[in-house]
């Protein structure tokens, strides 16, 4: 299993966001879920990602528990969240080498360069991030992953600001995760967009996760 | 040995990205220059008042200049939610912290010794021989100031009314390092024998010792769950 | 759901209570009839059965809130976070009723209302830390990272104070060589007495206060929640229907 999580509860305050939440996701699916705003789905892909602790309950990703063992959890995870996480006075080649150094990675020019063209920005590896426009700050993450490889890759709103293009290469990258049995688990409104690459999808309403599968096949069905 | 590294890119990141955009430096230096300004107009000082005086001036400017750059230092860190990934990359939030330490304290040190040539100018400081004991004095000072400064950094900026609460809260904690980084630029100012003020020195050094390890150790807690 | 801990101080509180009263009543007539007045300062000295256990119980509130921080940053427990809210409370009202009966009691023997004395920068700089800590806790807007941040503040001001303490007294020496220092009262059964019972009464207040406002943190907490729920579950019954 990749993602197992057992009785996960959150709540801000007096504010319940989600009670006993337990699911699975096995390795090489990708996961969409769904939700109105304010459902929690944020806050759900938040503690998977261990920036939040759970109430109570808990979780393990690959095999770590998600609290006790958060560095663990973190060398295999990958989290896209709404912010692009980009310093504005550097350029992208340079963005993207700090973040791959905080994760103790150190790519060579060349790869840089790959995964700049992959996500189509190789004609601005020199721009400062200031000047990005928001779709193209979102393919300056999507090249993170391309380097980094996760094991576990969460996304926030994926699809959020990218033109067809962008859409076209998330899910190329979200595909080549599955492949080489990771996982994806992904919060969208956009459910034609999501139905082209999950699995199988959540709806999370009232802190109750209902789960149903999609056209997609797992490439490697490990479960 | 991925410690040192993440040390290092995190001072080259928080140095190019100054180097591109001058916004810490600049407002620091000009906030300096204006408080020595108004301390010059407020008090018409002598030669005997000002080696009385002197000290204490120069530090309350540095302090409330360091201050400054410390409360920018993590508002960095706010553009594109980039704290979050931080927070989130699997290095160990120590070396972050050391990183933004070091890089706190290069930024202090470059505006003080920019500085401290204005005041030798306009109060008609004598510094020819005790200069190299000066420079350490900063130093020591700057690093007890950057080690608890960076620690309040983090945790003010995640909060509401950040700009108020960083000197509300780290200023009654320096007291110790103002008190001795006066009393010790004093002594050297007016040549008095190192014997004199040395205690003072060595207070800075334990200072700055205790403190970086407090922090390091409690940085992890501010940054993380 | 009450905890096992509060019905623990419901039950013991009382006690408490009971003992700090009888000492501190006991200690004030031993100290303001019983003892005999002091040979260079008369009458006025009587202020000290108040102002030095005033000034001890402010330290032992400190280190309350100091231990139960680094308590609270090991355990997580959010009824030590509640106690440690409550200590830093009666730190900021001990210190500053030590401050203010200090300054009654320096105006008629030292002639003065203030004086950069070590003792008072350190309970000046006490008061100034924790009155920062109860300010930084109404600013934190996450209540995730409320009692972390203010715990973190404790622990740093703990021990940087007898820093502060030393700094001050070091400072001191050079400016003002000690010609208004407090002159030796003499420690005799006549005055200890009267000073420890008042030191044990004043603490054991303290206990008793702690115990009622950590109680009183908490249970405001259960209460909230239990309203957050049950107006959750309206919300649910009113969309679902």
């Amino acid at each position: 299993m990749a993602i197992q999580t057992f009785h996960l509860s959150k709540s801000f305050g007096n504010y319940r966001i989600f009670e006993d939440l337990s699911f699975e996701i096995p390795t090489g699916e990708c996961f969409a879920l769904f939700g109105s705003n304010g459902a929690g789905k944020t806050t759900l892909l938040r503690i998977l990602a261990t920036l939040v602790r759970p109430t109570s309950g808990s979780f393990t990703v690959l095999g770590h528990d998600g609290v006790t063992e958060k560095e663990s959890v973190r060398q295999v995870t990958m989290f896209l969240a709404h912010g692009s996480h980009l310093y504005d006075d550097l350029d992208a080649q340079e963005n993207l080498r700090f973040a791959m150094a905080m994760r103790g990675q150190y790519p060579s020019h060349r790869a840089l360069k790959v995964a700049l063209d992959q996500v189509s920005l190789g004609a601005f590896s020199d721009m400062k991030t200031r000047n990005f426009s928001a779709g193209m700050k979102r393919r300056l993450a999507l090249a993170k992953v391309i380097l980094a490889q996760p094991q576990v890759l969460l996304l926030d709103e994926p699809y959020n600001a990218l033109d067809e293009g962008g859409v076209q290469v998330t899910n190329q990258i979200i595909r080549e995760v599955t492949q080489r049995a990771g996982m994806v688990f992904m919060t969208t409104h956009d459910r034609e967009k999501a139905h082209l690459v999950a699995h199988r999808t959540g709806l999370l309403n009232r802190g109750l996760l209902t789960f149903s599968h999609t056209d997609q096949h797992p490439a490697h069905d490990i479960s | 040995m991925t410690f040192l590294r993440v040390i290092q890119w995190v001072v080259w990141k928080d140095l190019i990205s100054e180097m591109r955009s001058r916004e810490t430096l600049s407002s620091m230096l000009f906030f300096a220059l204006i408080v020595i300004l108004v301390f010059s107009f407020s008090f018409a000082m002598d030669q005997d008042a000002a080696q009385q005086l002197i000290a204490g001036i120069i530090w309350v400017s540095f302090a409330f200049t360091g201050i400054i750059g410390l409360g920018k230092s993590f508002s960095a860190e706010l553009q594109n939610d980039a704290l979050e990934y931080l927070q989130m990359s699997p290095t160990p939030k120590g070396a972050i912290y050391l990183g933004k330490m070091l890089g706190n304290l290069l930024f202090m040190l470059v505006v003080e010794v920019m500085l401290f040539p204005l005041f030798v100018l306009f109060f008609n400081l004598n510094i020819v021989e005790e200069i190299g004991l000066l420079l350490l004095i900063f130093l020591l000072a700057t690093l007890g100031l950057s080690a608890v400064g960076t620690l309040f950094s983090a945790l003010t900026v995640q909060i509401r009314a950040r700009e108020v609460m960083l000197p509300v809260l780290l200023l009654p904690l320096a007291i110790p390092v103002m008190i001795a980084a006066v009393e010790s630029t004093r002594g050297a100012l007016n040549a008095q024998p190192l014997t004199l003020y040395f205690h003072w020195i060595e207070l800075l050094t334990i200072f700055d010792v205790i403190f970086t390890v407090v922090s390091f150790w409690l940085f992890e807690l501010i940054l993380d769950s | 759901m009450m905890n096992r801990i509060i019905r623990r101080i419901q039950r013991f509180k009382g006690w408490f209570g009971a003992a700090a009263a009888f000492c501190i009543f006991y200690g004030l007539y031993l100290g303001l009839f019983d003892s005999p007045p002091d040979y260079y300062q008369g009458e006025v000295v009587r202020i000290m059965y108040v102002h030095v256990p005033l000034a001890h119980t402010s330290l032992m509130a400190y280190a309350s809130l100091f231990l139960g921080s680094l308590w609270y940053l090991w355990k997580r427990d959010p009824l030590v976070d509640n106690m440690c809210q409550a200590a830093a409370g009666l730190t900021v009202i001990f210190t500053a009723l030590s401050l203010i009966t200090g300054a009654i009691w320096a105006k008629p023997t030292w002639n003065t209302w203030w004086t950069w004395d070590p003792k008072l920068i350190s309970f000046a700089i006490l008061l100034l830390i924790a009155s920062g800590y109860l300010m930084l806790r109404t600013f934190v807007e996450d209540p995730d990272k409320e009692g972390r941040y203010a715990a973190v503040l404790a622990i740093v001001g703990g021990i940087d104070l007898p820093i502060i303490y030393f700094s001050a007294e070091w400072w001191r020496s050079l400016h003002q060589p000690l010609s208004i220092s407090m002159r030796g009262v003499s420690m005799t059964g006549d005055i200890l007495l009267p000073l420890s019972i008042m030191s044990l009464g004043l603490n054991l207040l303290f206990l008793y206060m702690l115990m009622v406002r950590t109680q009183m943190l908490y249970l405001t907490n259960l209460l909230q929640a239990k309203k957050g729920r049950l107006l959750s579950q309206v919300h649910l019954t009113q969309t679902s229907s």
